[in-house]
């Protein structure tokens, strides 16, 4: 069974489509890149997923249970966690307590402490920081952050929408070489939004190309990367 | 500046803080400025009372002895909130923020029409507690030992509020929800818990001022959710909208300045205070129009 299958979903605002009859379905453990230029639909896909986004009509499900209808909490519940565009982290609270948002929803709380631990762990910057309120910390800090705060809810599947996003080259390699890192350890579904094809394919995966609230190309990131299957998605005649 | 003023000042501006606090909370999360605040004051006043149209007040949950009576109105403030949230804001919740306001604003006015119903629109003396008005020794001042109760409950209260917010589960996602509802429900916090919690919050600090007000003053009447709840609105915009910390500052600044205004104004203007009050908020807001301490969650986001 599929770990997250899309189906024929559309988002609109207003009279604006965003995304038309689009369709996928991904396996678990899958990493999953989704590119293509600005207004492709990319954070509409994945805000429709984590319900933050209300579709039109379509079907969303994972591990065959329907999503669609669902709030955002309730799909966090159930163990989707979403990195969003621009970071959204708590800037007032301190690093620990943005850490611990996310973890009310779980029901292994014995278990919060040794995740907190292994966060600090892998980001002994988080730890240095903990009491610090995180608005102080960098961007690259803020996307760790994060990342963590979304791994603190315990997910199965994960959502990143441009990790690179305002952030120096050598720090987005850090951020990708953690989230790979994370990824194995967990067994985690990871789902990232990339505008960069390159990167995507330096890291490897399946990449997904969207234009116009539509899916042009899917397949292998290294492949894209090498054809001109992306000239085609930005500069080629619209689906 | 005397003993007495000090704590005229202070009594003034705690009630005011609580007042203003009852709104920020609410606003903090929903983004909705709730103008039946006052009548949740009001309709705390109210249910000490037994309903009746008769110009005479005849005590019922206000003959309790005050360790029951205090919860009884407290809870009856809060539920009194949580109903308005489940029957008028709930609905509304996906409303534009007017929409809402314009639910609040439907909301006092049908709770104060029920009190007229209920009630009649005289004012009615109720005596409640009034051996606390017995003025003590401070010094060379005499104070009133209930504003020295009022004193005390209000920072009491405060610092609870404070712990509660810091150092629990749904404070820290109240928090959370405060600056940015979205992510904290993409994190799995209730939207329903939350808000609801912020409502009986709500509730209960404007029976706190409910209780307040009648002893302070020994009447109950309609309208009196009104004036205070004005000062409020106006101590969280001042404070910073949606800033906790802002709207105590503020409401505490307002309280202040009225009682140091009744004291320093000349006799004649005195009628005017109010007017010298809010030309005060007009400079304040002129040099600092996002408020004192403009919160984070009030901010446009990008």
């Amino acid at each position: 069974m599929a770990k997250i299958g899309v189906f024929d979903l559309s988002v609109r605002y207003g009279k604006l489509t965003a995304l038309s009859d689009l369709s996928f379905t991904m396996p678990e453990g899958e990493r999953l890149f989704i590119s293509g230029p600005n207004g492709a639909g990319k954070s509409s896909l994945l805000g429709a997923i984590s319900g933050a986004v209300r579709a039109a009509h379509g079907r969303i499900e994972m591990d065959g249970e329907i999503l669609s209808g669902l709030g955002p909490e309730q799909i966090a519940r159930r163990g989707l966690s979403m990195v969003p565009e621009g970071r959204r982290i708590f800037a007032s609270l301190s690093v620990r307590e943005n850490l611990m948002v996310g973890t009310g929803l779980r029901r292994d709380e014995s278990a919060v402490a040794d995740d907190l631990e292994a966060v600090f762990t892998a980001f002994p910057i988080l730890r240095e920081r903990a009491n610090a309120p995180a608005g102080a910390l960098s961007g690259g800090q803020q996307q760790m952050l994060a990342i963590s705060r979304a791994l603190m809810t315990n997910p199965k599947v994960m959502m990143v929408d441009e990790p690179s996003l305002g952030l120096a080259p050598k720090v987005v390699d850090e951020v990708y070489d953690r989230l790979c890192e994370l990824q194995k350890l967990r067994g985690l579904t990871l789902v990232i939004v990339e505008q960069s094809s390159a990167r995507a394919a330096r890291v490897g995966g399946r990449m997904l190309l969207m234009r116009g609230g539509r899916i042009v190309a899917d397949g292998d990131a290294a492949e894209f990367a090498a054809g001109d299957l992306l000239t085609e998605a930005y500069f080629g005649d619209p689906a | 500046m005397s003993i007495q003023l000090l704590f005229d000042a202070l009594a003034l501006g705690g009630i005011y803080a609580i007042a203003a606090l009852g709104i920020a909370l609410i606003f903090g999360v929903m983004k909705l400025v709730n103008f039946a605040h006052g009548q949740f004051i009001a309709c705390a006043v109210f249910a000490l009372i037994i309903p009746s149209t008769d110009a005479v007040a005849v005590m019922g949950l206000g003959r309790l002895p005050a360790l029951i009576l205090i919860p009884a109105v407290l809870a009856v403030g809060a539920l009194l909130a949580l109903a308005a949230e489940a029957l008028v804001f709930r609905p509304l919740r996906n409303a534009s923020p007017v929409a809402l306001m314009v639910g609040s604003f439907a909301l006092g006015v049908a709770l104060q029409n029920l009190l007229l119903v209920l009630y009649g629109g005289r004012p009615k003396a109720v005596s409640l507690w009034a051996d606390l008005g017995a003025p003590i020794a401070l010094g060379p001042a005499q104070v009133p030992l209930l504003q020295l109760i009022v004193i005390v409950a209000v920072g009491a209260i405060l610092l609870a509020l404070a712990l509660m917010l810091k150092h629990t589960r749904i404070g820290l996602e109240m928090r959370a929800a405060a600056e940015d509802f979205g992510m904290a429900r993409l994190l799995g916090v209730r939207a329903n818990r939350v808000i609801s919690g912020a409502f009986a919050l709500s509730g209960a600090l404007a029976a706190v001022v409910a209780l307040v007000l009648v002893a302070q003053t020994g009447v109950a009447d309609v309208r009196m959710g009104g004036q205070i709840m004005l000062v409020a609105f106006i101590a969280t915009v001042v404070g910073g909208m949606g800033s906790l910390a802002g709207a105590v500052a503020a409401g505490l600044a307002l309280g202040a300045a009225s009682a140091l205004l009744q004291a320093g104004l000349p006799p004649e203007a005195r009628p005017f205070r109010d007017a010298f009050l809010y030309a005060l908020v007009i400079f304040v807001l002129l040099f600092r129009p996002q408020g004192l301490f403009a919160s984070a969650g009030a901010k446009p986001r990008v």
